[in-house]
């Protein structure tokens, strides 16, 4: 319940209240003796060589925890993993950022990290789809590609040795997304999965859930060459424009575009993990209910939410026995 | 405030044109409003109001003074915004100080009234002790602890939620006091008087982007607007006050239009307002 802020009647929150206990008694079953709080012992064989990790401390000849969280053991490695901590960027995750500078041959992105990540110009793909060197014309032109603001999507492509991250967006499936809304949510709530991008047939819309806590929304455009449109486009940006004005996105595509972006925004509120299967249940459980858009973010909805999941997890655990 | 690509700037501007925003709202729909009283025990009555991701706090704080020698028959209010720099990091150090000025002037024309004292939301007629020489100085202090758009709205929701649970504490007069003497007054520790507030006016902030206007704009739909009036209402559908920002000129009709749909959706906002005040006080009865 932390941070739930609602005007909740007394019955609302009665059914709230049991549909939590039911979540925490089944997590409590899982591993109630791996979790730790600052200053607790963690239980450790003291005989056997361990090496202490992060987020441990040696105190008084017993190891402590320093942080809130889970203690995870790896062969002698015993380390603290907190839980509600910083987007921690790992090799290969896709992540949607948003461009804060254009800088000598890279962007700069903004991604919800305690730095800001660097694109290069030659970890993009030209225009022309041809590979070259890219030459100072590429250089000068870096704006017509990336502006300021643009949101990218794009992956984690190594660290550099002094700490800072580089992106890549080599694939097709990368690059500038329009369209649609962007949504900031905690980064501890996007799990790492086989799939980020994810294209819901029956709404056209695409969903793609960066692992830092961007959630992208939008019409979903084909996997395309938006390069060669982009080049004709910043000829003839004017006439774009208007263009723009006249195609808005169609009415029943935004309204699925609001409908997934308020099931996100509860499920973070109450704290589950963001994936598509309980993005699309809820969904399904609003528009069955016939809920209007803006009441899924009335208490009634959350309580519901809530009451489904829990519904759910015992019946996945009753499954798994 | 964190810039928005061109992209997203014309989807919040499709979703204003095709009346359902990105949050799922109409266009004269107000975000779900959380009111907390009693929030400061030392103030004489506070609030807190939450909108969506606004989050501010009024207090009252109530003092004996002398009522000012052209109006000796009214009270003195004042009223003062501070923007705290947790809301945004533009509010460090003077970067509110603009914001804040902006808001308290804002809330003065709304609430106060003229100078003359006239047309004035809160009455302060009743804030007079004895007529001349003493009457209570209300101090008005608002709080933004987190900006998301909207702000007049909530300070003023805030404001008149903190009046409703302000309890001013009675006073005895010295019955034998001559014409000139600043006559005793006894303040007494148990017994309040509640404001009374049915008559305090809401302000509702109309924000116009493209060719339309919508109610309680997020900050993103701030960014694009071009212009906003922020019209106070009171219960019996009074105009109060009447605040434009924005560089943008608006046609005289456009504004008498702003007016007139302001009326009619404060009506429903005066109601849940109210009713979330009495919850609020409700449960801080019960804990």
């Amino acid at each position: 319940m932390r941070g739930l802020k609602l005007p909740l009647s007394q019955t609302q929150r009665v059914r709230l209240q049991r549909a939590f206990e039911k979540l925490q008694s089944l997590s409590a079953m899982a591993n109630s003796d791996a979790s730790v709080t600052v200053a607790d012992t963690i239980p450790v064989n003291y005989e056997d060589a361990f090496l202490k990790g992060h987020g441990t401390t040696d105190l008084n000849g017993e190891l402590v925890a320093t942080v809130c969280g889970v203690v995870e053991r790896v062969n002698k490695l015993v380390y603290v993993r907190s839980l509600r901590a910083r987007y921690k960027p790992e090799v290969g995750d896709v992540v949607v950022g948003r461009v804060v500078e254009v800088a000598q041959k890279r962007w700069r992105l903004e991604i919800n990290f305690s730095q800001d990540a660097v694109l290069m110009l030659s970890s993009m793909n030209m225009p022309d789809g041809i590979q070259r060197r890219r030459t100072a014309l590429d250089e000068l032109n870096m704006r017509s590609i990336f502006e300021e603001n643009d949101i990218v999507c794009a992956e984690v492509r190594n660290f550099q040795h002094d700490g800072s991250l580089q992106l890549q967006a080599r694939s097709r499936k990368y690059g500038k997304l329009e369209k649609g809304q962007l949504l900031i949510i905690d980064p501890y709530l996007v799990k790492k999965s086989k799939q980020h991008f994810h294209h819901l047939e029956q709404f056209g819309i695409g969903l793609i859930l960066g692992r830092n806590g961007y959630i992208w929304i939008g019409e979903h455009v084909e996997a395309r060459d938006s390069m060669v449109i982009d080049q004709a486009k910043s000829t003839e940006q004017s006439t774009v424009v208007e263009g723009i004005n006249q195609a808005y996105t169609p009415l029943e595509m935004r309204q699925n575009i609001c409908r997934i972006g308020n099931a996100i925004r509860v499920l973070t509120s109450l704290g589950f993990n963001v994936d598509l299967n309980l993005i699309m249940e809820t969904v399904e459980l609003s528009s069955s209910l016939k809920i209007d858009i803006h009441d899924m973010l009335g208490s009634e909805f959350h309580v519901l939410v809530a009451e489904m999941e829990a519904e759910r997890r015992i019946l996945t655990t009753k499954r798994k026995r | 405030m964190v810039g928005l690509s061109v992209g997203e700037k014309h989807f919040i501007q499709g979703g204003i044109a095709q009346d359902l925003r990105s949050d799922g709202r109409k266009r004269l729909t107000y975000r779900p409003i959380y009111v907390e009283t009693g929030v400061i025990p030392q103030a004489h009555g506070s609030a807190r109001v939450r909108l969506g991701a606004t989050d501010v706090i009024a207090s009252v704080k109530a003092e004996l003074g002398k009522p000012s020698a052209l109006q000796p028959d009214k009270g003195n209010i004042a009223i003062y915004v501070d923007c705290s720099p947790t809301a945004a990091p533009m509010f460090e150090g003077r970067g509110g100080e603009e914001l804040s000025t902006e808001l308290s002037v804002a809330l003065q024309r709304c609430l106060l009234g003229g100078k003359s004292g006239a047309g004035a939301g809160i009455d302060p007629t009743s804030l007079v002790v004895v007529e001349g020489k003493v009457c209570w100085d209300l101090y008005i202090d608002g709080l933004v602890i987190s900006s998301d758009g909207n702000l007049l709205d909530a300070l003023a929701a805030a404001i008149k939620a903190a009046l409703s649970n302000t309890g001013i504490p009675k006073v005895n007069v010295a019955a034998d006091a001559t014409s000139d003497e600043q006559p005793e007054v006894n303040i007494s520790d148990e017994e309040f008087l509640q404001f009374d507030t049915s008559g305090i006016p809401v302000i509702v902030t109309l924000t116009k982007v493209g060719r339309h206007y919508i109610v309680d704009a997020t900050s993103e739909e701030e960014s694009q607007m071009s212009s906003a009036v922020s019209i106070s209402v009171n219960r019996k559908g009074h105009i109060c006050g009447l605040t434009k920002r924005g560089g943008v000129g608006l046609d005289p009709s456009i504004i008498l239009d702003m007016i007139s749909v302001a009326k009619h959706v404060s009506e429903q906002l005066i109601n849940k307002l109210d009713s979330e005040i009495a919850a609020a006080e409700a449960s801080e009865e019960e804990s």
